[in-house]
């Protein structure tokens, strides 16, 4: 049972305060903002007591969303929810942003009210939450750099994003409720997430892919969608279908609104998207990629004479041609170093506090390969300290590519909408943990 | 025209303009006015003031206007009551709204105003919105039952709002059916054992039927309140399982887990050789997975679950090994809850790749990170036998590396190794001698002097390296200095040929240099013991030590069991049970895994067999909370019927009894009162000697002074002596004194009885309230009748310990009633806790160490005991007498600390750690225990026992 809500700026300004059980004082608030930033290093723990009240809270856009619960609840519920809370405020308000809560205070307290009653969640779809809603949404400008920061590719929170968003995924979802002109439109999203760890001998020891396919709809009328996956599309070890290269996955879950009759026979997700943004489908894939893992490094490491650490990079993008990539690389050693890259736009820099290199390069078309020298002053370099060199660590955003295969076949809405609709389907596979050991 | 305008106005006079607004009659700036209203009342500002004005805007047919209101009323109505009720006509006309948004609205809002004027208003209109037609309206309804009940339960019930709320549970709309679900299920929490919530095999049907239908949350509570069910049998309980199971896919965490909750507990109902066991055990990996695919946050709390999981079922993830590597980027939060749930997990299956990893993790930059990795490599060699040789090998080459905290490190955990496999491994010494000149850390230092001397007799130089430590002897940390001291030792007689300079050169050190009387202790020991026959000495300092094992980290079974029954919660998270954290009456009550259906299934489920006197869960020591005053004046005062026939002979007795039980008997360990012709008359059986005279003081691990437990004339309770409890003035002429002892394992009250008024008293009867554990008489009162005016009698009245419970302030508070002829008389007095101690309350050793480390450090308090003369062997031997058994005694740094152990008649454990000083009158006494309300009383009966 949550006990109060509230969200405070990164500045610790109290944005939004409501108190559902009165059994806190308010006095919490300070107490919540106290406490996380007495803590060293930038990682609170997920759960924190204060004598009787424990705190749980969430950070999104530089807000800090925070629960209180005095009762022995379920974490659980409410990070989940907290979660939830903030993506109905990015959906309602358009962005997620210290500027468009304030704007918008009347409506997110209406929403907390329909939203949370005595500590009880009642519901958090946007669809059942309209009917209720009176407060027309205030929306910032559309874009601005500012907003940049923590907003990725197609809204994807992802580490080093700079992409401008699409200022149509940061719309509220409201605001055409009433002009009837406003765009409709439906975008459906693959994100993969790769988790790989290559070992130093080149064999892929662990290869995993979290996926999911997002929809995110501004259609007011629109009442069922029909999403076809690849027809070899296939769950668990065993079953194969069609004579093509399945498209595996070994798990999956689906958001309940998702009705599966077609599945098993077409492939195809029946959903009647609420208005905003939902996670259609979960899936997920462990140490079987159809294809080999998208890049490959040369390492060698050496001492030379002079008694400096030579760190020798080649990197390889196995990708199709014609695809390109952002990509960002980090080493682990120690101190001072000279550098020789393979073109002019990349760069490199070392990070003494984290005892980094990091090597960035903006574009890397697949098929290529590029190269890197450092050279780095060791104090005290032994033959066992060269054991201490890596892992290497990728970061990096593959667009209009998914890891497993999986594409959408097709989109249909039923009833045709009428007017100019635009459909759009985006691909893309994200870095979670890409690790080569040396 | 955006909101952010609101925050900025800061000018004078602000209240009075916005006063003026609110007034307007434009019904925008009105709206306007009510929003800047509520943006200071958010960032603090008391804008109280405006109250009557915000509650005139409130008769509007605006619905965004109105909510705006009621935002502001729900704030400020608690500091306003007497306005508050101005709006209550405005809440009465809204509940009969046509619009069934503005119902709903009206009877949540009313519900959130806690004034208790208001409750009786709220009444009617609640009745109808509980029966609306609408579903948005009823299950907002329900949900209000709860509040009201917060704020007035008796209110609740009396309305009978609480059979309504049953009523709803089989709503047609799964939404209302959750609602009520959760409002019952909080109010139950306040009153256990009112069975509120029955659930029966109808209405978990039911429940699991609207399981399917309501939203996401709904099946939250549902689920959770699944989790309090008991199912009949094992058929029941899987069907239940199998309509619990399609949850497990969903793609809310929280419905996840709330499931793996039920199934978890279910689970431990069916036979393990059922087919639908091993399909269950196999459905639950893969949900378990993949929650480690969420937000960091949620991952961290997933694998806190988890842990425990894996404690409980390792079978469930013994697959899955490869999910839990680190990744890179996670937080370290969750890397270090990984690398816990890696090691749990290892196993002869897949240690290689366990081992692979771990020597990955120990070259990466964070310390912390490294150090726990490194140890995980120990632990895996513990753990896994056959790994040990490649866990060695793997530290060595981590040694190879020279990082000093990875060296030291892995010295540390080389050291477990060589104590689980002696003799095995010995070839790696030289290696890490060379790096003997790098530890700077105490640990480390100690762990390779220990190794040096355990095996000197395989090192060629280890009087040269022994020696070298030697040089700074003085500098070194205690830790170093006895670990050294015992090194030499073992050095001089494994080789006493070369060195013996060295042995002498280190007792002189330790004995004359230092300052240190532990250290001076041992190395006289040592020093008296080669001296007057090395043989001993071999035996003694050589002698062969016992083996350790992997599992001291793991979670005690009674907890675990408890901790299983919270997955999902906080308590989950912590590791704590939810009484160590949640106040009040709610958390009190203990869960509990149901017993596993059919038999012969016990012996292979190892995990479920507890260890020693800690398996049963303390029981719930602190009920509810009940109605004191009338209870004691309810009391049943009609005497027993079955009164035995006072023996003839009793009149001589209780002569012989005056003269025998004055104050004399708390300096004798024997019962006075044993003689037999007491045990005649009252039912007491003959004390000969307190049981816990046969319970000797444990034997040393591998400390010589353990061996010193105190072995001496055993002392007997300690009786405090007797006080007036009830005087004679209060109780028309009956005075009664008395006190508590524990006889031979029986608690009895020791009441003198004096007739100071002018009549002849009789029929005399007596009663307990309820109190903190239970004491109720044993038998009827027996005085002699006629009891004559001037007449001073002795009863001793045996207690037993089942009667009814009820948490009292202070703990060991009494209230008792005594009737005779005359009236009745009321008094209360206040027991020593240590009768309460049983003869049986002695911990073994070994659970002694994992309760003390399982008791969250919150549960510890810590007194002074002032002013008392006696040694530790002393003080042990007189609490001995008391039943407070000392385990094991360590003297570190001149301070005799002594473990020791009680339990209470209802199961509980106290644990307590007393540091005695030589020369310091004043003693420490730390106390752990999982009922943290005891240690108080605790603590009175210590200082009692010490000091008499």
């Amino acid at each position: 049972m949550i006990s109060q809500i509230f969200i405070l700026s990164s500045k610790g300004d109290h944005l939004i305060y409501k108190d559902f059980r009165g059994e806190a004082g308010s006095d919490a608030v300070t107490v919540f903002y106290e406490k996380v930033t007495a803590l060293p290093g930038d990682q609170p723990p997920v759960v924190m007591s204060h004598g009787d009240l424990h705190f749980v809270h969430v950070r999104q856009g530089g807000l800090y969303c925070v629960a209180t619960t005095a009762a022995d609840s379920s974490p659980f519920t409410v990070i989940e929810f907290l979660n939830r809370l903030m993506a109905l405020i990015k959906d309602y308000c358009g962005s997620l942003s210290e500027k468009s809560v304030r704007m918008n205070f009347a409506l997110i307290y209406e929403l907390l009210d329909e939203v949370v009653d005595y500590g009880y969640i009642q519901t958090t779809s946007s669809d059942v939450l309209k009917n209720f809603i009176q407060t027309e949404a205030v929306s910032s400008k559309p874009f601005s750099l500012f907003d940049l920061s923590n907003v990725g590719l197609f809204g994807a929170e992802t580490q080093q994003s700079k992409v401008a968003p699409s200022s149509a995924a940061t719309r509220p979802i409201l605001s055409s409720r009433g002009e009837q002109g406003g765009k409709s439109e439906i975008f459906v999203d693959v994100i993969e997430r790769l988790c790989v760890v290559i070992g130093s001998n080149g064999v892929v020891m662990k290869a995993d892919v979290e996926g999911e396919i997002r929809v995110k709809c501004y259609m007011p009328s629109c009442s069922e969608m029909r999403i076809g996956l690849n027809e070899e599309f296939s769950i668990g070890k065993s079953q194969l279908r069609g004579y093509g290269a399945a498209v595996r996955v070994d798990e999956c879950s689906f958001h309940q609104a998702v009705r599966l009759d077609e599945f098993d026979s077409h492939r195809i997700l029946r959903v009647c998207p609420s208005q905003g943004e939902q996670t259609v489908m979960q899936y997920q894939l462990s140490d079987d990629l159809p294809s080999a893992p998208p890049f490959r490094l040369f390492p060698t490491v050496e001492r030379d004479v002079g008694g400096r650490l030579l760190l020798y990079l080649k990197l390889r993008c196995d990708l199709p041609p014609k695809r390109s990539v952002l990509l960002q690389d980090a080493t682990t050693t120690h101190t001072p170093l000279c550098q020789e890259l393979s073109s002019p736009d990349q760069s490199a820099e070392l990070q003494p506090h984290s005892r980094a290199v990091v090597w960035q390069i903006p574009r890397f078309p697949g098929g290529t390969q590029l190269s890197a020298l450092f050279k780095l002053e060791v104090p005290g370099l032994s033959s066992a300290s060269m054991l201490e060199v890596g892992p290497v660590g990728l970061s990096f955003e593959l667009p209009k590519v998914t890891a497993t295969g999986l594409q959408i076949r097709f989109l249909r809405l039923s009833p045709v909408q009428p007017g100019a609709s635009q459909r759009w389907v985006r691909y893309v596979t994200h870095s979670d943990s890409y690790t080569i050991r040396i | 025209m955006t909101d952010s305008k609101y925050f900025t106005t800061t000018k004078k006079g602000e209240i009075f303009e916005l006063k003026a607004e609110l007034n307007s009659d434009k019904k925008e700036k009105k709206k306007e006015a009510v929003k800047k209203v509520i943006a200071s009342m958010t960032v603090g500002k008391d804008v109280s003031a405006l109250f009557p004005d915000v509650v005139n805007c409130m008769q509007t047919d605006n619905l965004e206007l109105k909510k705006l209101v009621y935002l502001y009323l729900m704030n400020y109505a608690k500091s306003q009551p007497d306005m508050a009720i101005m709006a209550v006509n405005t809440f009465v006309k809204d509940c009969e709204d046509p619009n069934p948004l503005i119902r709903a609205l009206a009877v949540r809002t009313m519900g959130c105003i806690r004034v208790d004027k208001i409750t009786e208003y709220l009444c009617e209109p609640l009745r109808k919105c509980l029966k609306d037609e609408d579903p948005y309206v009823r299950k907002t309804a329900a949900v209000c039952v709860a509040k009201l009940h917060d704020i007035n339960a008796q209110l609740v019930e009396d309305q009978g709002f609480l059979d309504t709320l049953k009523d709803l549970i089989s709503d047609s709309n799964p939404m209302v059916v959750a609602n009520a679900v959760a409002a019952l299920s909080e109010i139950a929490e306040s009153h256990p054992n009112s069975n509120l919530l029955d659930l029966n095999p109808q209405s978990i049907n039911k429940l699991l039927t609207a399981l399917n239908e309501c939203t996401e949350w709904g099946q939250i509570f549902i689920l959770d309140c699944l989790a309090n069910y008991t199912p009949r049998d094992d058929r029941e309980s899987q069907s239940i399982c199998e309509r619990v199971t399609p949850r497990l896919s969903h793609a809310n965490s929280a419905v996840v887990l709330s499931a793996v909750k039920v199934l978890m507990k279910f689970m431990e109902m069916l036979p393990k050789d059922l087919d639908y066991y091993g399909t269950l055990l196999k459905k639950l990996a893969p949900p378990l997975v993949t929650l480690l695919s969420a937000e960091p946050e949620l991952q961290y709390v997933a694998l806190r679950n988890i842990n425990l999981i894996v404690q409980k079922r390792p079978e469930i993830l013994k697959h899955e090994m490869k999910v839990f590597f680190v990744k890179y980027n996670d937080p370290i939060y969750v890397k270090l809850e990984k690398l816990d749930i890696m090691i749990r997990l290892a196993s002869q299956a897949n240690i290689a790749q366990v081992l692979a990893e771990l020597k990955e993790y120990a070259t990466e930059v964070d310390v912390d990170f490294v150090r726990k990795a490194v140890r995980a490599i120990g632990r895996c060699a513990i753990k896994v036998e056959q790994s040990a040789e490649r866990c060695v090998s793997t530290l060595l080459d981590l040694i190879q590396t020279k990082v000093n905290y990875v060296v030291q490190e892995a010295i540390v955990v080389i050291k477990d190794i060589f104590r689980k496999y002696p003799n095995k491994y010995e070839s790696v010494i030289a290696t890490l001698c060379e790096n003997l000149d790098s530890l700077d850390e105490p640990e480390a230092r100690a762990a390779m002097i220990w190794i040096v001397g355990e095996y000197a007799e395989r090192i060629d130089n280890a009087d040269e390296l022994l020696e070298s430590f030697l040089e700074g002897f003085h500098d070194e940390s205690t830790q170093v200095q006895l670990q050294l001291l015992t090194a030499i030792v073992k050095l001089f007689l494994k080789k006493p040929t070369e060195t013996q300079e060295l042995v002498q050169q280190v007792l002189s050190l330790a004995t004359q240099d230092s300052d240190n009387p532990d250290l001076r202790d041992r190395g006289y020991i040592y020093w008296r013991l080669l001296s007057t026959d090395p043989v001993a000495a071999k035996e003694v300092v050589l002698a062969e030590k016992p083996l350790i094992s992997e599992e001291t980290d793991l979670i005690e079974p009674t907890l675990l069991e408890e901790l299983i029954c919270h997955i999902g919660t906080l308590a989950s998270v912590y590791h704590k049970p939810p009484s160590a954290f949640v106040e009040g009456s709610r958390g009190v009550q203990h869960k509990r895994l149901p017993a596993r259906a059919g038999s012969g299934e016990s012996a292979e489920s190892p995990d479920t067999v507890s260890t020693g006197g800690v398996s049963e869960a303390p029981p719930a020591v602190i009920p509810s909370q009940g109605d004191l005053l009338g209870d004691l004046l309810n009391l049943d005062l009609t005497p027993p019927t079955t009164t035995g026939p006072p023996p003839p002979t009793s009149s001589m007795q209780m002569g012989a009894m005056d003269l025998l039980g004055g104050g004399l008997d708390s300096l004798l360990g024997g019962d006075i009162g044993g003689s037999p012709a007491m045990g005649a008359s009252f039912g007491a059986p003959p004390a000969v000697m307190p049981g816990s005279f046969n319970a000797p003081v444990s034997g040393g691990l591998s400390d010589l002074f353990d061996l010193g437990g105190g072995v001496g004339m055993p002392m007997g309770a300690y009786v405090p002596p007797k006080t007036v409890w009830l005087p004679a003035m209060k109780a028309k002429g009956l005075e009664i004194s008395g006190t508590f002892a524990r006889r031979s394992g029986v608690v009895q009250m020791e009441m003198t009885l004096t007739n100071k008024a002018m009549s002849v008293m009789g029929d005399f009867a007596i009663q307990f309230n309820r109190n903190s554990f239970g004491l109720a008489p044993a038998g009827p009162l027996q005085v002699l009748t006629p009891f004559t005016p001037n007449q001073s009698i002795e009863v001793t009245l045996p207690l037993n310990t089942v009667g009814p419970v009820m948490k009292m302030e202070p703990l060991n508070n009494l209230q008792v009633a005594v009737k005779n002829n005359i009236d009745v008389f009321y008094f209360s007095c206040q027991y020593p806790i240590s009768m309460l101690f049983v003869e049986d309350g002695k911990m073994e050793r070994q659970v002694f160490l994992a309760t003390w480390k399982d008791i969250p450090n919150d549960n510890e308090s810590q007194f002074q005991i002032k002013d008392c003369h006696l040694n530790s062997d002393a003080a042990s031997n007189k609490l001995q007498g008391s039943n407070i058994f000392t385990i094991a005694k360590r003297t570190v740094d001149g301070q005799d600390m002594l473990y020791q152990s009680m339990k209470l008649t209802n199961g509980i454990w106290i644990l307590a750690e007393l540091k005695v000083q030589a020369g310091n009158p004043n003693y420490t006494i730390s106390l752990k225990c999982r009922a943290p309300e005891v240690a108080q009383s605790v603590f009175q009966s210590y200082e009692a026992v010490l000091k008499n």
